[in-house]
């Protein structure tokens, strides 16, 4: 056994002139064993990890319904002005320049029905009769209903619905005959329409011919008591002037006519008109309300936040409590990239299962809030995207130093804690 | 054995220092392909971090430390790794299984930084298990396995990848003497099969059964049974005082 020991003849072992083996090559770990590996941390506190998960889950819960909830009300109002229809635009006399009340010129009817994209129009003329339920109530309790008179062909125009009864036609309108907008018709307390059927307006009894359904496009509508243009005049001190025009126009000439309306209307005096698109109008009152969803939204960032440091949190201790893993792992050759990786992989899991979480939450309180105001549920496929991203984002921000103090560690070190 | 092979461990002055303590002093230690060799002595003398060193788990402050021919002096700690997932297996007194891993799992895992996919390894898990006795514990729990199985896995697990060395610090610490005497049987194995056994031990029974002794003390090898450098019979009475 001469080899077991140094050569005593000339102190150097024979061995030592070898030429050295080939430098050992660390071997990559695979994708799949990288997830399983960073998954069996979480595997064995499954408490821990749903609650530092849950953290994350609401903060990305809360950013998906409120992206969800503004995307569905969206969603639902532009099918609902596709249904409304987009292309009504109203004309109605604004300020004249000495601060009175403005006409609209009697002619504006026929010239607006020249402009060659103008597919209909009709008009409103406000009068100053009040409407009553009967001719006991005091003149003050007119309930802020108006007396309009309107034309023939309004219903048309404007598309609006009967409830009941019919719309004014050219015998009707020349007679005591009024048909009521929905709030007017409640105000009044009628239900039907029907000969029998009175109201007490300007100073006799007009027979309610018709019901309107409530107009979500022209609201202004359903205060309405609408008598025919031909009656007003003779009976109520009407001065045939229209105080709103309706015109339908084609929908690729929406623009062009809103541009040129006023001056058409009114050539004289084309500032004292007021030319609105009634859609337009609708889409912004109920365009949902910026800066409640930019608190909700501010309110998810914070949570999610505090939801990171959370899992940072989890993973530093995580860390502490497997010393001996990572020393065991680095005895069977793991390297310091290998055990960081492991780690960062681990925080990584852990913020997507909240992610994953979150998302579903979200959607979920977006299908309940959307069902219960009778909508179809949009969530943007972005917003889903995004969540998950952020969350990736977030665990590799929260591992990252808890992964590198891990692969820090000395082998040595880590095996001596027990 | 013949000069063409380099020997699994060359530790040459090898001393290690932790500020002003110094755990081991250069040490000269040259274990060949095959040996199977106890190394004793009191706690505190400096047992462990020699096997660290030569599980190149610790680099030494001063000295020469040649693993399977390689210098550990020119390699990276990525190297390091790669030596010990390929060259190295390790049995500590504490069995280092998680918990709630069944056995073949984490023999399995013996082999998760060699490269090689998750198929062989579960193969060679199972065959490694067999090895040592625990064919029909393939999937208990270490908390349904005694100190001595659970042993047993772990000796598994560190020689699934048949590795040239083995180093085992106070793998029957943990055990009764029954489970221990199993543990050491496995060593004997192995070491008949080929492998390059090195274990730390506090019995004095246990290394007296080894072929080769190797005994330290404040961090000095105080005698080494392969040079013969101290007379076996007098260190035995100079430690019968310590009885
Ligand atoms: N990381 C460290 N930092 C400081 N001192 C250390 C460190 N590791 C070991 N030591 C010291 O080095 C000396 C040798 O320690 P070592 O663990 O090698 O002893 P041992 O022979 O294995 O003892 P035991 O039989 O108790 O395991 C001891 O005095 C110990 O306190
Ligand atoms: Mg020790």
């Amino acid at each position: 056994m001469s080899l077991t020991t140094t050569d005593r003849d000339t102190g150097r072992p024979p061995w030592r002139d070898l030429p050295p083996p080939p430098r050992p090559k660390a071997a990559r770990m695979g994708p799949a064993d990288v997830v399983r590996v960073g998954g069996s941390g979480l595997r064995a506190r499954p408490m821990r990890v749903f609650l530092s998960a849950l953290g994350i889950a609401i903060g990305i819960a809360a950013m998906i319904g409120v992206v969800g909830i503004s995307t569905s009300s969206t969603h639902d109002l532009n099918q609902r002005l596709a249904a409304l229809g987009t292309n009504l635009l109203t004309v109605s006399p604004g300020e004249s320049f000495d601060g009175g009340q403005a006409h609209l010129p009697t002619t504006s009817l026929a010239m607006i029905r020249d402009i060659p994209e103008v597919e209909t129009v009709s008009a409103l003329g406000k009068t100053s009769a009040k409407v009553y339920r009967n001719d006991h109530v005091p003149v003050a309790q007119s309930g802020g209903l108006r007396v309009t008179a309107a034309r023939t062909d309004l219903l048309a125009a404007i598309g609006a619905e009967l409830t009941d009864g019919t719309w004014l036609n050219a015998a009707t309108s020349r007679y005591p005959a009024v048909v009521l907008g929905s709030h007017a018709a409640e105000q009044l307390g009628i239900h039907y329409a029907g000969p029998e059927v009175k109201v007490w307006l300007g100073d006799r009894w007009f027979t309610v011919v018709g019901l309107l359904a409530p107009n979500e496009l022209l609201p202004d509508l359903d205060s309405n008591a609408m008598v025919g243009w031909a009656v007003a005049e003779e009976e109520l001190g009407f001065d045939g002037y229209p105080t709103s025009v309706y015109t339908r126009v084609e929908e690729s000439a929406v623009g062009d006519v809103q541009a040129k309306l006023g001056a058409t209307a009114n050539p004289e005096f084309p500032n004292e008109v007021d030319v609105s698109r009634p859609s337009d109008v609708l889409a912004a009152k109920e365009a949902t309300d910026d800066t409640l969803s930019g608190l909700l939204l501010g309110l998810g960032g914070v949570s999610l936040l505090v939801g990171g440091v959370g899992v940072a949190n989890t993973m530093v201790i995580s860390v502490l409590e497997r010393r001996s893993e990572i020393g065991l792992r680095r005895s069977l050759g793991a390297t310091r990239g290998q055990i960081r990786t492991q780690f960062l992989a681990e925080a990584l899991l852990l913020s997507a299962l909240g992610g994953i979480g979150g998302v579903l939450l979200g959607i979920g309180v977006t299908i309940a809030y959307a069902s219960y105001q009778g909508m179809s549920t949009v969530v943007p496929v972005w917003a889903m995207a995004g969540g998950i991203g952020a969350t990736l984002v977030i665990g590799g921000l929260a591992g990252f130093y808890p992964a590198l103090r891990a692969a820090r560690l000395p082998p040595t070190e880590a095996l001596a804690t027990s | 054995m013949t000069a063409s092979s380099h020997p699994v461990v060359d530790l040459a002055g090898v001393s290690k220092s932790y500020g002003d303590l110094t755990a081991l002093r250069s040490a000269d230690l040259v274990v060949h392909r095959g040996e199977l060799l106890a190394v004793v002595g009191p706690s505190g003398s400096g047992k462990s971090t020699m096997l660290n060193i030569m599980g190149t788990l610790d680099r030494p402050t001063a000295g020469k430390v040649r693993i399977a021919g390689h210098d550990i002096d020119e390699l990276r700690d990525r190297d390091l790794s790669a030596l010990r997932a390929a060259t190295i297996g390790f049995v500590f007194q504490q069995f280092h299984l998680a918990r709630g891993v069944p056995a073949l799992d984490s023999v399995a895992d013996g082999l998760l930084y060699s490269g090689r996919g998750r198929a062989e390894r579960r193969e060679l898990a199972e065959r490694a298990l067999r090895r040592v006795g625990l064919g029909r514990r393939l999937y208990h729990e270490p908390h349904q396995l005694s100190g001595g199985e659970k042993q047993r896995v772990a000796i598994a697990r560190a020689v699934l990848g048949d590795p040239p060395l083995l180093l085992a610090d106070e793998p029957t610490g943990a055990l009764d003497s029954r489970s221990g005497a199993v543990v050491m049987e496995l060593l004997h194995e192995l070491h008949e099969a080929g492998t390059t056994v090195v274990v730390i031990t506090h019995d004095r029974d246990i290394a007296a059964s080894l072929p080769r002794e190797v005994r330290l003390k404040d961090g000095r090898i105080e005698y080494d049974s392969a040079l013969g450098d101290a007379p076996a019979g007098e260190l035995v009475a100079a430690e019968g005082g310590l009885r």
